[in-house]
């Protein structure tokens, strides 16, 4: 447990006066999957592009493999193993599914090796049938798995997934966990913001909890659960009785 | 592989063009015009690589082209260097401007880019103009004449300079499709509108758009030097100017079908005769209406049909094939290339 | 003593750039699109004010209002029917649209009203008065007064009437204005055509000591572009404190540069302010 893959050090990012991740540090462990919580405006997604490069940090320290990597830029962190699926999705506009994953299969393969590999990894994904389709043809589900098909073409060591469940129903939600289970079985290690606490409740090894940039708790689902600052701050009292009954 | 119906157009385009000298008077105006066609052609699908592929909208193209101009005309004046290996030399220091231009414009993305290009444009055609010790000043340069001498990229016939600036077209095209159907293609296309999310999957987006200016200034400046060579006089003005050169090559790419291949052909296939006819039906206020011709074409083709001319393509081949209209599928459905 | 003199004709010189330049400014603040074409409108505007004094005896200054008057139609209308059907379009399209329409009106008046340089004749075109050791001349003088006293009208216009508000609602969230009622189209309409109504303004008050041609706005064009990417593009009052220290560095770099080389200073000082601060030098400031 002493080898972590992933560390935070102090991180610290800034907008204007507003500390959007305050002296924020954790690590994660190889073929962890370990989920961020927060209420909105936490800090997740500001976490999240902090670790992939898209956000300078304003003091402190990101570490990917022993390799500090908060002084580099993003596509020198997705070809050191890092990458991440974008929130409301950001898919390349001008291209087919295939396409689009395709372009992050480039990081490591010429063309037409890339281009196999794409049609491998949908196909693994049952997306073949959408291959040839365009962006803009999609559904919201769809597009989030392939946002994650594409982050997967640029093998990842960390793969960082914001938010791909919003809008799945159950069985699709099912799906995209045991996916994710099958890729941490394979190697990755795995950081997930979600919104879902059932999913994120029964997907993780461990929990970090932040508000207002801080980190105010870190555990297992069990002892986050019942962890009453984090009911307090997350959840709120009335939200409280609300995740009681859905439980 | 089967050939796409642009594939077969293109090719014919090609024998057609190989033929016509064999049908036009050689010391005629036509076959000059359909050179002026293929120069402005090749330009435009150079400007297309960065305008077209990366999305980043030039309107400082005229730098390129002077630079391929100067750099050419001057070292054969002052040292006599062939234009051949000077033609070589303006598309090096062309790709040193387009590299340099990039330091601090890269970051900027569309009116601010193409703001900034202009202003470029314009830096180089102010200093053409004022350093006439180098440049001549505003009087323009003179290619020395020197007979029929193919070393120094000179014929008494049009019709080698025909041929020359056809091999100039079908090289600046074959760099064109093979950046859009490769690895290159893919990531000049992942940046354009989705920047942050190419450069997380590992898209260098710096340095991509870069050797895409680079390698599209370089081959504008191939252009300059040729059109220079082909019409011996040119002064600051018309070379580094912003709207015969400059929006011209984006118009024509434009007009065409941005970001296809076909697209900068069949442009200035349309607008250049357009031009010429122009001129020789109104000669006495010639060139203010030929400029506003271009003006209402420019704004009715983006108004009209922002694809292109190409994108009448997939009309033109139902009405051939005579079935009905058939479903849009084909035109919405986005390939990964579309030619 | 020099300096002194070239610093007070950057000042009145930099009022009208302010002016001219605050109507670029405005365009692209509500509607989001920079209008290549805007130093056209200039151009057209100088043309009204040009006829107005050589067929109704109208002084330049007089005819500025008729200027805004006309090119506020034009503008309107040129919104209506082509810019506003490219709003929603990517850049690439708005800004050949726009080049386009620039084009259209520089040849336009081309084959409309010839290659000639014309110019008006006024009485107080080679007057002036002394200020102590300063020279101030008349034509200058009045130009600038006139575009004070024009950006204190926006200024009111636009912080007091329905319209201005609505313009102000528009350009900070069109979806929000919607909502509230405001007719967003109508709204870009008129906007625009203030824009370039205002940039036609400073056309007509600069004629007395300058000559119209259809190329008389490509001059304007960059050094437009120049003061309204100092100010910040979409602020107005940046337009304005943009415009005076264009107008006085365009009048000192004259001091120390060859004529053909000032344009060259702006067109540096313009790459630079794009690439170090797009958001503009004074924005934040």
């Amino acid at each position: 447990m002493s080898d972590p893959i992933l560390s935070l050090n102090k991180a610290t990012v800034t907008f204007g006066g507003v500390r959007a991740l305050d002296d924020l540090s954790f690590d994660v462990n190889r073929q962890e999957i370990v989920g961020v919580i927060g209420p909105n405006g936490a800090g997740k997604t500001t976490l999240f592009n902090s670790l992939v490069g898209l956000q300078k940090l304003r003091s402190g320290t990101i570490t990917l493999d022993g390799v500090v990597v908060s002084d580099r830029k993003p596509h020198q962190i997705a070809a050191l193993g890092m990458t991440k699926t974008f929130q409301n999705t950001s898919l390349f506009p001008d291209m087919d599914v295939l396409g689009n994953v395709t372009t992050a299969g480039l990081l490591h393969h010429p063309l037409a090796e890339a281009r196999d590999k794409a049609a491998d990894i949908l196909d693994r994904m049952r997306l073949t049938p959408i291959a040839r389709a365009g962006i803009d043809a999609l559904t919201f589900p769809q597009r989030a798995l392939i946002e994650m098909a594409r982050a997967m073409a640029t093998n990842p060591r960390v793969l960082l997934l914001d938010e791909v469940m919003a809008a799945l129903t159950p069985s699709e939600m099912d799906e995209v966990m045991e996916t994710a289970r099958q890729l941490r079985a394979d190697g990755l290690t795995i950081l997930v913001v979600e919104h879902h606490m059932r999913a994120i409740m029964s997907l993780c090894d461990r929990i970090v909890v932040v508000s207002f940039g801080r980190k105010i708790a870190e555990g297992t689902p069990d002892q986050i659960a019942a962890d009453p600052a984090v009911i307090e701050a997350y959840l709120g009292s009335s939200a409280k009785e609300k995740e009681v009954q859905h439980a | 592989m089967r050939l796409k119906p642009t594939g077969i157009l293109l090719l014919v385009l090609f024998v057609v063009a190989v033929l016509l000298p064999l049908g036009l008077d050689p010391r005629g105006n036509w076959l000059r015009v359909m050179g002026t066609v293929m120069i402005f052609a090749a330009a435009a699908q150079a400007w297309n690589i960065m305008g077209g592929l990366a999305n980043q909208v030039s309107l400082g193209h005229a730098a390129f082209f002077g630079i391929g101009a100067y750099v050419s005309t001057l070292l054969y004046i002052n040292f006599g260097i062939s234009p051949w290996i000077g033609m070589l030399i303006g598309a090096l220091v062309a790709a040193g401007a387009g590299a340099l231009i990039c330091l601090p414009t890269l970051r900027l993305t569309g009116h601010y880019f193409a703001l900034a290009t202009l202003a470029f444009a314009e830096v180089c055609r102010v200093i053409a103009n004022s350093w006439s010790s180098v440049t001549g000043g505003p009087v323009g340069l003179t290619i020395p004449f020197a007979g029929d001498a193919p070393m120094l990229f000179q014929f008494r016939s049009t019709v080698p300079y025909y041929y020359i600036i056809l091999a100039l077209l079908v090289v600046v095209s074959l760099v064109f499709w093979r950046i859009q159907v490769g690895a290159f293609g893919y990531r000049l296309r992942a940046l354009r509108e989705t920047p942050e999310a190419a450069s997380v999957v590992g898209v260098n987006v710096f340095r991509t758009k870069m050797i895409a200016t680079m390698i599209s200034a370089a081959l504008t400046a191939l252009c300059g030097t040729v059109f220079v060579q082909f019409t011996f006089f040119f002064d600051p003005d018309s070379v580094f100017s912003l709207t015969t050169i400059s929006i011209r090559l984006a118009m024509i790419a434009i007009v065409g079908g941005l970001g296809t291949l076909i697209g900068p052909i069949i442009g200035a296939l349309f607008l250049l005769p357009l031009e010429e006819v122009a001129i020789t039906l109104l000669s006495s206020q010639a060139s203010g209406v030929a400029q506003l011709a271009f003006g209402v074409v420019l704004i009715a083709a983006i108004l009209i049909e922002p694809r292109g001319l190409v994108a009448l393509g997939p009309w033109i081949m139902r009405r051939l094939k005579g079935g009905q209209p058939s479903a849009p599928s084909d035109m919405t459905a986005k390939g990964e290339t579309n030619v | 003593m020099a300096y002194l003199q070239a610093i007070l004709d950057g000042i009145l010189l930099g009022g009208v750039y302010g002016v001219i330049s605050t109507g670029l400014s405005l365009v692209f603040g509500v509607l989001g699109v920079v209008n290549f074409a805007q130093a056209e409108f200039l151009m057209v505007g100088m043309y009204v004010a040009y006829f107005a004094w050589a067929y109704l005896g109208l002084d330049p200054l007089i005819a500025a209002p008729l200027a805004f008057g006309v090119v506020f139609v034009l503008g309107f209308y040129s919104q209506k029917l082509l810019v506003g059907r490219v709003m929603s379009a990517p850049p690439a399209a708005q800004i050949f649209l726009t080049v386009g329409l620039m084009i259209t009106l520089e040849n336009g008046a081309l084959v409309l009203f010839g290659s000639d340089f014309r110019s008006v004749n006024v009485p107080y075109q080679i007057q002036g008065f002394r200020l102590g050791e300063l020279f101030v001349s008349a034509p200058y003088l009045y130009a600038f007064l006139w575009a004070v006293v024009i950006t204190g009208a926006l200024w009111l216009f636009m912080a007091r009437s329905w319209t201005g508000r609505a313009i102000r609602a528009v350009a900070q969230d069109p979806m929000a204005a919607t909502l509230a009622g405001i007719n967003t189209a109508r709204t870009y309409n008129i906007a625009f055509g203030l824009g370039v109504g205002l940039t036609a303004f400073g056309g007509a008050v600069i004629l007395p000591y300058i000559t119209v041609s259809p190329t008389a706005g490509v001059q304007f064009a960059v050094l437009m572009f120049t003061v309204v990417v100092l100010g910040g593009l979409g602020s107005t009052t940046g337009a304005l404190v943009g415009g005076i220290v264009v107008g006085i560095i365009q009048s000192l770099s004259g001091l120390l540069f060859p004529i053909q080389l000032q344009n060259l200073v702006l067109f540096i000082i313009f790459i630079l302010v794009l690439a170090l601060r797009p958001q503009g030098l004074l924005k934040g400031v």
